[in-house]
């Protein structure tokens, strides 16, 4: 078994650095799956915003890490929401237009395995799909127990949230 | 260990973040004007003279928020918005190299303290 730090050691996680303000400090942290990574890095920069915004699906992505990690002001059901009735313990963080799923092993710790346009998973269903592979995810993987917080309080996986 | 940063140039993050600060003042500001009198984003949209639909989809980042939207939904919900453009000062604790710096005593007063001068240029985080 592992922690998040040896699997990040053994690349089998990888860890996103934010790109802070100079007044910020990370406060917060997201680990994604190396499949995950090759995601982000080589489609997500292909992707245009089905809703024609201004900013891009990786900008989107950016602020989304950035802001997360930054510890800002999130809302719940906006921002970050749990998949109830799906596996237990499985997020999804929100831009415009993308959803990324994953756990938390711990308070303000995130770990993501997919990450997909939210038009893409609605108009093919992939709500449950999605959940189900990130839970067949996180229980092959050697980490150690508990893996993830259960249950779908958001008092109990962030801070700095208001409902 | 491979962590990675996502790639998108200096002016972008700051564009992405200003826009998402934006959004997050609203949510938050709307969230404290629920909790002090009940309004909602219907009552916002109606104070607009828009569909509620509206209001929602640019509070989920699936439609953007023009200047003049940011300042009716302000003043939707009793605000008043600001904008300044702060300068981009150099945080010279973090470039802090004690050689550059000169230190003044001051033998004014009957306690003495060393106050450290930063270089010109350089102003304190």
């Amino acid at each position: 078994m592992a922690t998040i730090l040896d699997l990040a050691h053994r690349n089998e996680l990888h860890k996103i650095i934010p790109k802070l303000s100079r007044r910020k400090q990370e406060e917060r942290s997201i680990y994604v799956s190396s499949a995950l990574k090759e995601w982000i890095l080589r489609v997500l920069p292909t992707k245009e915003s089905d809703w024609k915004l201004e900013l891009s699906p990786l900008e989107q992505f950016a602020a989304l890490a950035n802001d997360f990690a930054a510890g800002q002001f999130l809302t719940y059901k906006l921002d970050f929401l749990p998949l109830r009735h799906v596996e237990d313990g499985i997020w999804e963080l929100k831009t415009g237009d993308l959803r990324l799923f994953g756990w938390f092993p711990a308070k303000d710790c995130f770990i993501a395995h997919r990450l997909e346009m939210t038009t893409h998973i609605k108009e093919h269903k992939l709500y449950f799909g999605m959940a189900g592979e990130v839970a067949t995810y996180r229980n092959n993987l050697e980490l150690d127990e508990p893996k993830f917080i259960s249950g779908v309080n958001p008092n109990d996986v962030v801070s700095n949230f208001h409902f | 260990m491979t962590s990675f940063q996502i790639s998108i140039s200096d002016s972008r993050t700051v564009a992405t973040r200003f826009i998402s600060r934006v959004r997050r003042e609203i949510h938050k500001a709307l969230t404290e004007e629920s909790r002090k009198r009940g309004l909602t984003q219907s009552d916002i949209a109606r104070e607009i003279g828009v569909h509620r639909s509206v209001i929602s989809r640019e509070l989920r980042g699936q439609k953007d928020i023009s200047l003049g939207r940011v300042g009716e939904i302000a003043h939707a919900l009793g605000r008043d918005p600001e904008f300044f453009l702060r300068e981009d000062e150099i945080d010279y604790a973090s470039n802090f190299r004690p050689e550059t710096f000169k230190i003044v005593i001051d033998g004014g007063t009957t306690s003495k303290a060393a106050v450290l001068e930063p270089p010109k240029g350089l102003r304190a985080a």
